[in-house]
C-alpha cells in the first residue's frame, strides 16, 4: 500500500482523554499509518499532557458543550485557533485529515486556516437539525475546501447530503479483526446466553428493551442467561428487573479487549437493542468478526451494517415483543444461528484495518495528486505573497 | 454626514472583501475540478492498459479478446466528446468478460483481475470526488453575484460526463 512515506496531520475534534468512537478510530488509524511507514501527527484537545501517545499534540483544554443530545468536549476560540495555525505551519504536512469538520471544534478551525490537500471524515448521523440551517452558509465555503469527503456509514452520508448538500465516499470504521478471530470460547459464557456490551445506563443503548423482552424469552427458554458488560453502576438497573429474573443477569463491569474477543466467541447471541443516535455500530462489526450471532434493532446504521438482515437478525427498534420473537426463534434453531454467525464472520473481516486503511489511503493519494503541501491560507493571500516577494 | 460616509465606506469594503472571498472560493473549486479530473483520467488510462493486458492473457477467449482490445484502444484514444461512450463501452466489455471468467482463471491471471478490481474501486471513489467538485462549482457559479461580476473569469463551466454514472 505504500508508494511513498507521507507526512499526515490528523485533527481530532473531541477531547483525547474521554473515551469515544471518533477518538478510538483516530487512534487506530494513526497507529496503523505509523506502522506502515508514514509520519503522523494528531492534534487533539486534552485535559492533561500525561499519558498522551507520542504522536498526539495537545491543542488545549476542552470545553464541554451540549451537542446532538449529549455533552461534547470540544475546543475553539482565538487561542485554540492560533495553536491550530502553529501546528499546521510547523508540520509541513502533505495532507490534513480532519474528523468531523462540521462540528464547532478544532477540525473546523483547521479547515478554515489551511489550504492544500485536505480530507474530511464525517462520523455523525443525525436527523435534520435546525442549527445547521443557520450556520450552513458559513460552513459551506469551509467544507468545500476539502478535496475529498468520507462518511463512515450510509447513515452518515445521508446526514451530510441532507445538511450540506455535498456527497461523500463511504468508508466504514475499522477494527482489528484478527484479535476477534482468535477469541477463545469460555465455558462460563456458553449455553443459552445473550450478551450485551455498552454503557448500559444510557437510555439510547436500549438495555431496557432487552429487560422488557426477557420475561417472554425466559418462558420459552428457561435456562437463558444474560451477560452485560460495560462501565456503569448496575444497582439502579437491577432494581427495574423482575426479582424472579434477577439471577439470570450477570453484570461483568468493564472488560478488557481480550475478554471482549472471548466474550464475542462464547455467547450464543449478541444483542444490540440501541434505539438511535448510532452512526456506525463498531461493536457490531467486532461481534461479527468474533463469530457471534448478532441480533440488532433496525435503526439505519445497523440495518446497513448487517446487510438488511443477511449477516445478522434485525428486530423492530424499541419493540420488546419483536426482539423476544427473534431471539427465541434463534435460540431454538441451532443451524440458523450458526449460518448467520458464519455469514457475519466474513462480513466482520471486511472491516479489518488492513482493508479499511487501504481505502482511506487511496483517497489520500487522490487528494494529493497535483497539489502542494498544506499551507496556511494567510500565506497564500496575494498581498502576503506580494510582500514576501518584496522581501527578497 | 461623517457617519454616513463612514458607513458607506464600510459597506463598500465589506462587499469588496466578499467579492474577493467568492473569487478565491471559485478559484479553489476550479482547481479541485481540474485535479480530480486529472486523477480520474489517469485511473481510466490505467484501466485501459490493464484491459489490454487481460485481452492478451489467457483469461480472454479470442472473441472477447478482440472485443476488449477494440474497446480499450477506443477508450484510450477517444477525444473528450467521445470519451463518455468509449469508457462505457470498455466497462461493458470488461463486465461481460468478468462475469464468466471467475472460476477458470489461473494464479497469474488472478493477479491481473485483482489489479482490475482494485482499480475499479479507486475509479469509483475518483468519480465521486470529481462529481462532487463539479456540482459544487456549478452551484457557486449559478450565484447571481458571481454571474454579474464575472468572478469565474475565463474558466469553462465544468460538466459531468455521461459515463460517470454508469462507468462500472
Amino acid at each position: 500500500m505504500l508508494s511513498r512515506s507521507l507526512k499526515i496531520g490528523i485533527v481530532c475534534p473531541y477531547s483525547w482523554d474521554t473515551p469515544g468512537g471518533v477518538q478510538n478510530h483516530i487512534r487506530d488509524l494513526a497507529e496503523f499509518l505509523i506502522a506502515s511507514g508514514h509520519q503522523v501527527s494528531v492534534l487533539a484537545p486534552a485535559i492533561s499532557d500525561d499519558n498522551l501517545p507520542s504522536y498526539v499534540v495537545n491543542a488545549g483544554k476542552p470545553i464541554s458543550i451540549p451537542y446532538n443530545g449529549a455533552v461534547a468536549r470540544v475546543l475553539f476560540g482565538p487561542v485554540a485557533f492560533s495553536r491550530v495555525r502553529q501546528w499546521i505551519s510547523a508540520g509541513e504536512f502533505d495532507l490534513l485529515h480532519l474528523h468531523e469538520p462540521a462540528i464547532p471544534s478544532i477540525s473546523l478551525l483547521a479547515c478554515w486556516a489551511a489550504d492544500g490537500p485536505m480530507v474530511g471524515t464525517f462520523h455523525a448521523a443525525a436527523k435534520r437539525q435546525k442549527i445547521i440551517f443557520a450556520i450552513g452558509p458559513i460552513l459551506e465555503p469551509a467544507i468545500e475546501k476539502l478535496s475529498a469527503r468520507i462518511a463512515v456509514s450510509e447513515a452518515a452520508r445521508l446526514t451530510l447530503t441532507d445538511h450540506l448538500e455535498t456527497d461523500a465516499v463511504v468508508i466504514p470504521n475499522g477494527i482489528y479483526a484478527s484479535r476477534y478471530h482468535n477469541g477463545m470460547p469460555q465455558e462460563k459464557w456458553q449455553g443459552n446466553t445473550i450478551g450485551f456490551i455498552g454503557r448500559f445506563e444510557e437510555p439510547r443503548k436500549g438495555l431496557s428493551v432487552l429487560l422488557e423482552a426477557l420475561p417472554v424469552i425466559a418462558r420459552f427458554a428457561p435456562d437463558v442467561k444474560v451477560f452485560v458488560a460495560g462501565p456503569g453502576d448496575p444497582s439502579e438497573v437491577q432494581e427495574h428487573i423482575d426479582p424472579q429474573l434477577r439471577h439470570r443477569f450477570t453484570f461483568l463491569g468493564k472488560i478488557s479487549e481480550e475478554e471482549k474477543a472471548n466474550f464475542m466467541s462464547s455467547v450464543s447471541i449478541y444483542v444490540a437493542p440501541n434505539t438511535g443516535g448510532e452512526s456506525f455500530g463498531i461493536i457490531l462489526a467486532e461481534a461479527l468478526a468474533g463469530g457471534a450471532c448478532v441480533v440488532a434493532s433496525d435503526i439505519p446504521a445497523f440495518d446497513d451494517l448487517l446487510g438488511h438482515g443477511e449477516f445478522g437478525a434485525l428486530f423492530k427498534s424499541e419493540d420488546p415483543t419483536d426482539l423476544a420473537k427473534v431471539i427465541i426463534d434463534l435460540l431454538r434453531n441451532d443451524t440458523k444461528r450458526a449460518d448467520l454467525a458464519l455469514a457475519g464472520r466474513a462480513r466482520g473481516q471486511s472491516f479489518d484495518w488492513e482493508n479499511v486503511a487501504n481505502q482511506i489511503y487511496s483517497v489520500y493519494e487522490m487528494s494529493i495528486v497535483g497539489s502542494e503541501k498544506v499551507k496556511l491560507v494567510s500565506d497564500n493571500r496575494s498581498w502576503n505573497r506580494f510582500l514576501a516577494k518584496d522581501d527578497k | 454626514m461623517m457617519t454616513k460616509i463612514l458607513i458607506i465606506a464600510l459597506l463598500l469594503l465589506i462587499s469588496l472583501w466578499y467579492l474577493s472571498f467568492l473569487a478565491t472560493r471559485l478559484d479553489r473549486l476550479h482547481h479541485r475540478v481540474e485535479t480530480s479530473w486529472a486523477n480520474l483520467d489517469v485511473l481510466l488510462q490505467k484501466r485501459a492498459a490493464v484491459a489490454l493486458e487481460i485481452a492478451h492473457s489467457d483469461i480472454a477467449d479470442p472473441a472477447s479478446s478482440l472485443l476488449l482490445t477494440g474497446a480499450a484502444y477506443q477508450a484510450r484514444d477517444a477525444d473528450i466528446q467521445n470519451r463518455s461512450a468509449a469508457e462505457s463501452g470498455l466497462s461493458g466489455a470488461l463486465g461481460l468478460l468478468l462475469e464468466d471468467s471467475q472460476h477458470l482463471a489461473t494464479a497469474a491471471d488472478n493477479a491481473l483481475l485483482t489489479e482490475l478490481s482494485a482499480l475499479t474501486d479507486k475509479i469509483r471513489v475518483a468519480i465521486a470526488i470529481h462529481t462532487d467538485a463539479v456540482t459544487r462549482t456549478q452551484m457557486v457559479r449559478s450565484k447571481f453575484v458571481v454571474k454579474i461580476f464575472r468572478l469565474s473569469g475565463t474558466a469553462p463551466l465544468p460538466v459531468t460526463y455521461e459515463f460517470e454514472s454508469d462507468v462500472l
